[in-house]
């Protein structure tokens, strides 16, 4: 039997707006969608339906570009063009503001928890990565600003286990960043792609980072490790795959399932496309084949993927049309 | 091309590099002439322009020039200064201005040039000769004079009236908490990186928290193009005054149009050179500051005790915090401050020094360094939070021994063990207590009294402007 | 039967040819109808249209089909002068107006025509990003500016 990708449900979720991004709760339980309308929703499941719980519309002056929830699942942050980070704090089914995240010059383009949740990171147009750091008392502070890029940074993302952080740019560049002797600079610099790398996603186990572009391609780094005997320094990643030809637009979201391992991509072509990990070749040089495409999944680019916590297949996504579809991904490989 | 600027210019920085000519958004103002009838401009193959007028004649236009003051007016990009600065201030120019000394030798149209070097110049240039800071600033002195500088000063002694002159303020601010709420915390003003910034990007709200006193090289600005004029019998324009720093962001500084004497249509500080054009400058001449045989210190306008050079206690940066505190600790409360003892906060460049009497917090002084601290400082201070008297604010993280102007790490060396070497260097120096300072004091009496209290305060206070954010929606970037 | 044959395999050639002329002909009157929209809007700084401005002229547009009635339209103006800081404005101008006016399903690319401006791949790229379009068109000061130059004089 093929591999498919069968549709679940549509929400209207940003009528007469772009939908930019959705992210699930770390349970799975919620679905937050932001967008051009400024506003984020939070999505629940009734029964069979999904409805909207929650409208938080009174934080941002301009479009939420992102939306990325703590580990621990009571704290949402959102990212806006309006130059600030609003941090929200759950209360049974309501989100308060808690704090609001200043400093960037222009828009922020994207925020992210690291997995411990005690750092946050977010970057902007500004060129600049700033991560800073939560206190018991819900107090943020930064704790370093980073200015590798040359250009708007587009995405920053964390390793799932370390505290190493990644970030993508409009200068066709991917930054990797650590804490070395009381501050976070950049350790790595990924070249390769040819336009602006719009997303990251990490490999569940973290070994490998996919990245996205607007060269309509897809890369899979590596970390090189002391031992491949390629002359390579400790913490350089080398690109070990480039999917191409597969996309006929700018890919804008990638993302890795933690749970099956298939990769999820976002086009500026309405599609969507689920990539499989060939395991029988070289680790070194690994191959991905295309296992499922929905050409038309949206009526509009679509924007975001994002693969649920805890159910194996499902996945979300969002376009400008304002639209959020789910979807689920059967494969018998 | 690379930055020189420190870390936090390049961050209020929006643009790419770009040159002025290129993509300058300032507009120009025309100044328009009544009466013209319409005119034809034609370009020449040259690139110059020309104004036809309808009885053919030909006028040349003039062009339109971006000066430096522009580029700091401006809420455009900063790093176009960079290259405006590049044929203003460099040590190129100070070349220039010393091989026209020379041809005017006869005519008596010479200029007296002087040299003012900072203490964090010498201690880096010493760290790369493996010379002692006093030994350095010796052997500089023989150095510029060679090629045909006249006078070689010290930063230091100015910096000795900037201590003084914020110790001052300080109390005053503090006097009058109660009623201006923008009187603490007061924030050292030394640094020209964080200055820029603050007007750039926190404008009014941030500003009158600022200590108004000079930073020492404007201080020594007023020494060199007023005291010193006078003594010499010279006025203002006929001196070159060059100052040497750790910091690019010094250049913007002296060309502020605040330090624009505009009488004598000179600036107070005419050039500033980096540590590192001062070292390019002895590699050209092909000239080890080790082979220069020592010259005697000009001691006048020098922190000198014999032949020695004295350094201030505390921070590489001034040593603003030590200062204020001690004094204030004293003058205040009563209290004889020994020893500071920093408590190292968030990371190395946020650091706490507090005053406390039974358990409660009298002083809360605290050194920010680099822009991240910058910015919790600036948040606190927005949210209401601050609980700080004073705070040494500098840009660059470590201070200004580590400047962007300051000497490169040679071969494997790393830049914390050259940093370390530096700073040992410094602070090798004997201390000298700016309150004690005789020669100071008598300056006070004499020259600054004799001006009156207004002019000495121009002398030794400045003014900030808040840059407004532009809004003409041609010239923003997006 | 080779007779048959032939005339099978003319008229199924004709057939084709006259789909692909049809098809020629449908894409030169979409491109009509884009360049319809955008010839109207006026430059930023001069009181005249971008068509008075030879900046766009009927033959800048181009469309090809993406099939399911949806279009894949590219346009190449030319900036007035090479150093013309203005056209990343007349870029975003140009974006605007099409998402705004256009009836039919399509995919866009502005890019400037090829040897006119110094910047050419610096201004194709920044507008042709649609996060740095969305954003400028929140920016009060710019959107005041777009909307005096994608309005119609008789709206």
């Amino acid at each position: 039997m093929k591999d498919t990708l069968a549709p679940v449900l549509r929400l209207s979720a940003h009528p007469d707006s772009r939908c930019w991004y959705v992210a699930w709760s770390p349970k799975g339980s919620l679905l937050a969608s932001c967008g051009g309308d400024r506003a984020v929703r939070i999505w629940g499941k009734e029964g069979d339906n999904w409805e909207c719980k929650c409208v938080l519309s009174d934080g941002h002056q301009r479009t939420v570009r992102k939306v990325a929830w703590s580990p621990c699942g009571n704290y949402l942050a959102s990212a806006s063009f309006d130059a600030t980070t609003c941090i929200w704090k759950k209360k049974n089914d309501d989100f308060e503001c808690l704090t609001v995240l200043e400093g960037h010059e222009n828009e922020v383009k994207c925020v992210a928890w690291a997995p411990s949740g005690n750092l946050l990171a977010t970057c902007s147009r500004d060129k600049s990565v700033w991560i800073w750091e939560v206190d018991e008392e819900d107090e943020y502070e930064c704790v370093s600003v980073v200015n590798s890029h040359t250009q708007d940074v587009k995405h920053v993302v964390w390793h799932p286990t370390q505290e190493l952080l990644a970030s993508a740019s409009y200068d066709n560049k991917v930054c990797i960043y650590k804490e070395e002797d009381d501050d976070w600079e950049c350790r790595a610099t990924l070249e390769g792609h040819t336009s602006t790398v719009w997303s990251l996603s990490f490999d569940p186990e973290g070994q490998r980072l996919a990245s996205c572009s607007d060269d309509r391609t897809v890369k899979i780094w590596k970390e090189c490790t002391p031992g491949d005997g390629d002359g390579s320094t400790d913490g350089a990643w080398k690109c070990v795959c480039t999917l191409s030809g597969f996309h006929s637009r700018t890919v804008y979201d990638v993302a890795w399932d933690r749970l099956t391992g298939a990769l999820a991509t976002a086009c500026g072509d309405d599609g969507v496309r689920i990539f499989k990990e060939d395991t029988t070749a070289d680790p070194e040089q690994p191959v991905f084949y295309l296992s499922a495409h929905m050409p038309k999944a949206h009526s509009q680019d679509v924007n975001c993927v994002a693969w649920h916590p805890q159910e194996a297949g499902l996945l979300a996504t969002c376009s400008d049309n304002g639209e959020i579809a789910i979807w689920n991904y059967h494969s018998d490989a | 091309m690379a930055s020189h600027f420190s870390g936090v210019l390049q961050l209020t920085d929006l643009d790419d590099f770009i040159t002025p000519s290129q993509e300058c958004v300032k507009p120009v103002k025309v100044d328009k002439k009544q009466g013209k009838s319409v005119a034809k401009i034609q370009i020449e193959d040259d690139g110059s322009y020309f104004q036809v007028n309808q009885d053919g004649q030909r006028q040349k236009l003039e062009k339109a020039k971006i000066t430096l003051n522009d580029c700091l007016a401006c809420s455009g990009c900063i790093t176009s200064a960079e290259s405006v600065l590049i044929t203003q201030q460099s040590h190129e120019e100070l070349y220039r201005v010393l091989r026209l000394n020379k041809v005017l030798l006869s005519s008596g149209e010479q200029k007296v040039v002087v040299v003012s070097v900072s203490p964090q110049s010498r201690a880096s240039l010493a760290a790369r000769y493996s010379l002692s800071s006093s030994e350095t600033a010796r052997r500089l002195t023989a150095f510029f004079k060679n090629l045909g500088v006249h006078y070689v000063f010290d930063t230091g002694f100015s910096r000795t009236f900037s201590l003084l002159e914020s110790q001052r303020e300080f109390l005053k601010r503090f006097a009058r908490k109660e009623e201006d709420k923008k009187a603490l915390p007061m924030l050292a003003s030394a640094c020209p990186g964080w200055i820029c910034y603050a007007e750039k990007t926190h404008g009014d709200f941030i500003l009158p928290y600022i200590s108004t006193t000079r930073s020492p090289q404007q201080i020594m600005g007023s020494l060199v193009k007023s005291f010193f004029t006078k003594q010499q019998g010279l006025d203002p324009q006929k001196i070159y005054h060059v100052t040497v720093m750790p910091c690019y962001d010094k250049k913007l500084e002296a060309s502020r149009p605040d330090f624009y004497i505009n009488e004598f249509e000179t600036r107070e500080v005419d050039c500033v050179i980096t540590s590192g054009e001062v070292l390019r400058m002895l590699e050209e001449e092909g000239v080890s500051l080790s082979d220069i045989e020592p010259a005697p210190l000009d001691t006048m306008l020098s922190n000198v005790c014999g032949e020695e050079l004295l350094c201030h206690a505390g921070s590489g940066s001034g040593g603003y915090l030590h200062h204020v505190y001690t004094h204030a600790a004293k003058q205040l409360f009563g209290v004889e401050v020994e020893e500071l003892t920093y408590k190292t906060l968030k990371n190395k460049d946020f650091q706490e020094v507090t005053l406390e009497k039974d358990g409660i917090i009298l002083l809360r002084f605290a050194a920010t360094y680099g822009f991240r601290n910058i910015q919790n400082l600036v948040q606190k201070l927005k949210r209401g939070k601050s609980p700080y008297h004073f705070v040494e604010v500098m840009a660059c993280p470590s201070g200004c021994l580590n400047g962007g102007g300051q000497l490169k790490p040679v071969a494997d060396q790393s830049n914390k063990e050259l940093l370390q070497q530096v700073e040992e260097l410094y602070k090798a120096e004997h201390l000298s207590a700016p309150e004690q300072d005789t020669r100071v004091a008598e300056l006070y009496q004499t020259w600054l009294e004799s001006v009156g209290e207004e002019t000495a305060r121009q002398l030794l206070h400045t003014q900030y402007h808040a840059v407004e954010k532009s809004t003409n929606g041609l010239t923003i970037k997006w | 039967m080779e007779i048959l044959s032939s005339v099978v395999n003319k008229v199924f050639q004709l057939s084709r040819l006259s789909k692909n002329v049809q098809r020629t002909r449908r894409m030169e009157e979409k491109a009509l109808e884009v360049y319809d929209v955008i010839r109207t809007i006026r430059d930023p700084e001069k009181p005249n249209t971008l068509e008075e401005l030879d900046v766009v002229t009927e033959k800048c547009v181009e469309v090809q089909d993406l099939g399911d009635d949806e279009y894949l339209i590219i346009i190449r103006f030319s900036p007035t002068v090479p150093h013309c800081s203005l056209a990343t404005l007349i870029g975003l101008c140009l974006q605007v107006k099409l998402q705004r006016c256009l009836p039919f399903k399509h995919k866009l690319e502005i890019y400037i025509t090829e040897g006119t401006h110094s910047t050419e791949e610096d201004v194709n790229k920044q507008i042709n990003d649609k996060e740095r379009v969305a954003a400028a068109m929140e920016n009060p000061n710019l959107r005041e500016i777009v909307e005096q130059c994608v309005t119609e004089p008789d709206d």
